[in-house]
Parts: C-alpha cells; structure tokens; sequence
C-alpha cells in the first residue's frame, strides 16, 4: 500500500486553503464556461490554460483538474437542457436526457448525471490511483519500438472510431500530423513547412489549433447556418432524486463505471465508445424497455457515469505513457508539458508529490461538484438563456485571448482565423476533428521514438516488430484497420439475407 | 405506432448516413485542399539538405505527404461517386458565406490592430462586430457588453495575474 502514503502526501498537498481556493476556481470556472452551448470539456480546457500559466505547477494543475472535471459536468447540464451536445461523448446523455427534460423530469436527468459522475469519477479516481504506477513501472521497460507501435495503435483507432468513416478519420489526422511538422526539426535544426515565416519556426501551439478547430469553426458555422432558435427546458424543482430514481439508477452507475473505465485506459481512442456500449447495455437490461426514447433514467445514469469513468481512465495511458487518446486529454498533454512536466513513465519517480496532489485534487474536485452541481443546477441553467450571438461573440474575445497568450504574435492570430476556416470546412464536410488534435500532439512525439528506433538500429526497421509487445501491437493496428472493412462486408450481408428472407 | 420512435444511436454515427450535397462538395474541396497540401509537403521534404543523422528530417515528411495525396484523393474519388444520389441539405439563410467573410475581415483587422490600439479597444470592438455579425438585434447593448467583457478581462488578467496583454497609446 505504498501508492495509499503517498495519495495521503498528495491530500495534504491538496487540502492546503490555497489550493482548495483554486480547486474551487478551476470546477466554477470549468462548469460556467462547459455548460455554454458547443464548448466542449478540450475547448473549455484549451480556452481556460491560458489562465493557469502564471500559477505555480501545483496550483495550476489542481485549478486545471476541476476545470477538466468541471467541463464534463457542464457539458451534461448543456445536453440535457438544451439538446446541443458540446461533443460526441455527451451525445447519449442528451438523447435520452433531453426526452426525460421535455416530459418535466430534467431535475432528475440532471440529479442523476450528476451523482452519476460523482460516483463514476470516485471509482475511476480510486482506480487510477492503483493501476497508474503499477502500469508506469511496467512502462519503463518500454523502449523506442514499444512507443512507435502503441502510437500507431492510436493512430488508427483514433482516426477509425472518432468519425463516421476510415477515409474521414485518416484525413482528420493527416490534417494533424502535417500541422505538427511545421517548425523546427528537434533533432537536425532544419526548418520544415515554414515557408520563410520566422513566426512559425517554434511550431503552430496546440492551443491555437484547438481553439480554431473547436471554437472558430463553431463560430463560423453559426454564421453560415443562421443560429437558429432552441428551446431550452425549463427546471422546476431543486435537482433531488427520488427513491424510486435512485434505485433504478445507481445500478446503471456501477455498469457505467465498469464499461467506462477499462475501456478509456486502453491506449486506442475514444471516450465515445463506453457511452455507446453502456447505453445499449442499459436498454438490454432495464425492466422498463418502453420508456427507452422517451427519457429513461438508466439511459442518462449509465453513460453518464461511462463517459465520466472513461475520462478518468484516459488519464491513465496519459500520466503513465504519455499517451494522449482523447482531444481532451491532447490539450491536458500540452498543459503539462506547459508547467515543464512530461507524462510518461518518469513522471511518477521524478515529480511524484506533483502527481499525487493533481490525483488528490481530481477527488476534491469530484466532491466539489457534487456539492456544487446539485443546489446551484438552476444557476447553470440560467447561463444557457444567454443568447447565442452573445456566447459565440464572448468565445471570440476568449478564443483570440487563449491564442495571444500561448504564442503573442499577430501572426498567430493569422494562423488561428485560417485554421479556423478549415474546421469550419472540416465540419460542412462531415470530418471529425478530434484526430487531428490527438494526430498534432502525438505525431512530433512517434516521429522522435520512430528516428530514435532506427538510430539504435542503425536504420533496419527491423528493430520495429522485434519483442513480443510490438508485435501484438502491430497485430492490433492490423485488426483495427480491418475492423471498418469487415462491418460494412456483415452489414451488406446480413441486409441480403433480410432482403432474401423478405421475397 | 409507440414502437416507430425507436432511436438506434450506434448506427447512426455508422458509415450508412446518407450525405446531403452539400457535405459531398465540402468533403471534394477538402480532398482538393489536401492534394494541394501533399505537394506542399513533399516539395518542402525534397529540398530539405542531407545530414550525417541515420534518419533524416525528410523521413517522415515524405510519407506523410504522400498519405495526405492518397487521402485526398480518395475523398474526390468517393465525392465524385456519391455527388449524383445526394439529396440537397437543408435550407441556409442568404448572406451565410458573406458574414462568414465580413468575420474573417474582422478578425484580420483584429490581429493587426491589436497592438496599434491595445486590447481593451480591440477587443471590444471584436466582440460587437461579431455579435452583430451574428444576429444581435440592437448594437449598442453589444458594444456596452464588448466594453465590460474586454475591461473585466484586461483588470483579471493583465493586472491580477500578469499576463501582458497589448497597450494602446492610452494605457489600456
């Protein structure tokens, strides 16, 4: 029990007024701007680093945990109420919470996500705390070929399970990976894609990239579709669950945690995926299949608390790796390399108290929000009346504050308006943009492991298949590649044998 | 009829979605877009000297333009075999694409105004510009709320945080 120590440390280290102060900050902060309408958990994040630049490494990483965190609760409130999931994670939970908000029960959606979360991110958290170390040791035997094959792994199963197709996630990705090459080449100086820039020599900040693809393309989008009108539901009554909701719900909590969990510390992509999963694993198993589509409660409690669990466990390959599988997780990267930390098996020997603190605060944040959520939902609920023109306006202002921070240059805004007219492109074209982001961060990184593989090698790619874990690795980029192709060859099949059976 | 409204949210983000004409010709402007990119790439590769290392900077740069070259056309291939069965998209109010170009004109004179007259200024006038561009139905309730934004913003982050944010020849 020498991790139980150290999170103790870490606790003291969290509990300090100061930090609880900026604990409390980051999960206001992190709500307030994740409940507007389109801003996702990786946008609030990116939006709001800036802020946290010019905090001390601790302060900055406890504020920016309950930011993340508050993020997610934020957004959930945003689906339910107003039917606009800020991203594809949260797109269950307005499914069947908006239905459940339209029929007048959108305190108990909201109670039920809420709790739901708190006690999906309790049980993650616990789980983080035990397997990140043990997998971190582990991964320090990990060598070049280890880290090029895993990153391959995320490649494909980013670009295949982020969008609705292969070709779309594979540009998505390549739009990525060719934005991280502009710049300075780390380990031979040269200059690449720089055009005679000097601005660009340092490389397009993951920020600006974030905010353009994320928040320009929003903006833009609203300007070339008209913003429309919705409707948001209104809440009535303070956000309790009733007996009969509990225990319908809490059931589908520990489901959701089971599925969500495991599925994000996986080093492939993808908070959607559990979602996903555990919404038809609740519609199997429910006792009340007739309210399914109409606002069943298991369906709002169970991917609720996976994608919750999934967030958690996106930061184990994150923290022990250094492996980013989500957008999200992509920004909380650069954010650590920010404050001068790397993720990645050396973190926990060489900034341990640090990281114990950040797992520490991610509990104190979860409290928080729970304390925080349930009696002030009205409150959230007041921000989406806000009107649209407003919100996009002030994510402008907020969007051109987070890319003058990180870069400083008129440059950079330049950059960020153009790559905001790609997202906006990228999104009229149906192309998710998630890649790209994981495709950005990770890409610099499998080229510095690929080039060390094959200096050790002395250039025979060979070194690249040549221990057990490569080569199981290699086996599941295979697999997952040929994953797409074999749905669409059962699907074709199985609608024949439908059409063959309906002559 | 209670059972038509079944809701299959998996299949839905599946590959079967009919595309509206409109997402077809974006996606062949994107593949276009990366064609042109993948030259980009590989001329830039090309001229990049030799070095003594065993792995050269080209060597990723290479692939990576020629995957982007791939991809784009793949994207204009599928475009081309899909634009005749796609139906037309929803209606778009007129004027989209001009706001979408009066923004962008915006958000230039923004970047290169900035440091002339300061954040304060330029930001508050970024906020009004772009609420009105997006409907706001009065201006001046848009420029007080660009005014306040931008103030509260430079009081919290320039003097509470010290984050140097641009001047103007006024002081804020």
């Amino acid at each position: 029990m020498d991790q139980f120590g150290l999170l103790l440390d870490g606790f003291a280290g969290a509990l300090t007024p100061g930090h609880l102060l900026w604990a409390l900050v980051g999960v206001t902060i992190g709500t307030a701007v994740g409940v507007l309408p389109g801003i996702g958990p990786a946008l609030t994040v990116a939006m709001l680093l800036p802020i946290t630049f010019r905090l001390d490494p601790a302060s900055a990483l406890i504020m920016f945990a309950g930011i993340y965190y508050g993020g997610m609760y934020g957004g959930s409130t945003t689906s339910i109420l107003l039917n606009t999931p800020g991203e594809s994670a949260s797109m269950i939970s307005a499914l069947e919470g908006n239905k459940m908000a339209r029929a007048g029960r959108a305190a108990a959606a909201l109670a039920t996500a809420a709790i739901g979360s708190f006690v999906a991110g309790t049980i993650g958290t616990v789980a983080l705390t035990f397997i990140a170390p043990a997998l971190s040791g582990f991964a320090t035997s990990f060598g070049p070929p280890e880290y090029v094959a895993l990153m391959a792994v995320s490649f494909v199963t980013v670009s295949a399970l982020l969008g609705p197709s292969l070709l779309k996630g594979a540009a998505s990705l390549l739009v990525g990976l060719t934005v991280g090459l502009v710049g300075i080449d780390s380990q031979t100086g040269q200059p690449r894609l720089v055009f005679g820039i000097d601005s660009l020599l340092d490389g397009i900040d993951v920020v600006i990239v974030v905010v353009a693809l994320f928040a320009l393309s929003e903006a833009f989008q609203h300007l070339l579709a008209g913003t429309g009108h919705s409707t948001v539901q209104p809440l009535r009554e303070r956000a309790i669950l009733s007996k009969e909701d509990l225990r319908r719900s809490w059931p589908s909590w520990l489901r959701g945690t089971a599925l969500g969990f495991p599925i994000g510390s996986l080093p492939a992509g993808g908070a959607e995926v559990p979602t996903f999963l555990s919404y038809s694993m609740e519609k199997r198993f429910t006792k009340h299949p007739e309210e399914f589509g109409k606002g069943a409660i298991e369906g709002v409690a169970g991917p609720e608390a996976a994608n919750n669990a999934a967030a958690a466990g996106v930061l184990v390959p994150l923290l022990t790796i250094g492996l980013p599988t989500s957008a999200t997780a992509a920004v909380i990267l650069t954010a650590f390399q920010s404050y001068g930390l790397q993720p990645g098996p050396q973190l926990f020997s060489e900034s341990g108290p640090l990281v114990w603190t950040l797992i520490a605060s991610l509990y104190v944040g979860n409290v928080m929000l729970l304390v925080l959520n349930l009696p002030l939902a009205r409150l959230w609920a007041k921000l989406l009346t806000i009107p649209s023109y407003g919100i996009y306006a002030g994510v402008l202002v907020f969007a051109t504050l987070g890319t003058y921070a990180a870069g400083g240059t008129t440059v950079d805004l330049l950059v960020l308006c153009a790559l905001g007219l790609l997202g906006l492109l990228m999104r009229e074209a149906g192309i998710p943009v998630a890649p790209a982001i994981v495709g950005l961060i990770l890409g610099p990184l499998a080229e510095q492991q690929l080039r060390r593989a094959l200096t050790l090698s002395e250039g025979d790619p060979s070194i690249l298949v040549s221990g057990p874990i490569t080569i199981v690795l290699w086996i599941v980029v295979v697999l997952a590649l040929l994953a797409p192709v074999a749905r669409r060859w059962f699907r074709s099949r199985r609608r024949a044998a439908t059409a063959d059976s309906a002559r | 009829m209670s059972g038509v409204t079944e809701v299959k949210p998996v299949e839905h983000t599946g590959e079967g979605e009919q595309e509206d004409r409109r997402t077809v010709l974006a996606s062949a402007v994107f593949g276009g877009l990366m064609l042109v990119a993948a030259v980009l790439v590989v001329v830039d590769a090309v001229r990049l000297p030799e070095t003594s290392a065993v792995v050269g900077p080209a060597a990723v740069p290479l692939p990576i333009g020629v995957l982007l070259g791939a991809v784009g056309a793949g994207l204009l291939v599928r475009a081309r075999t899909r634009l005749g069965e796609a139906p037309a998209g929803p209606e778009r109010p007129t004027h989209g694409g001009l706001r979408v170009c009066g923004m962008v004109a915006t958000l230039v004179a923004f970047a290169l105004l900035l440091p002339v007259v300061g954040y304060v200024v330029s930001s508050a006038a970024l906020f009004a510009v772009a609420a009105i561009l997006l409907g706001a139905p009065r201006a001046t309730p848009m420029i007080a709320s660009g005014w306040t934004l931008a103030a509260v913003i430079f009081l919290v982050f320039d003097r509470l945080i010290g984050l140097t944010l641009p001047t103007g020849p006024w002081g804020f």
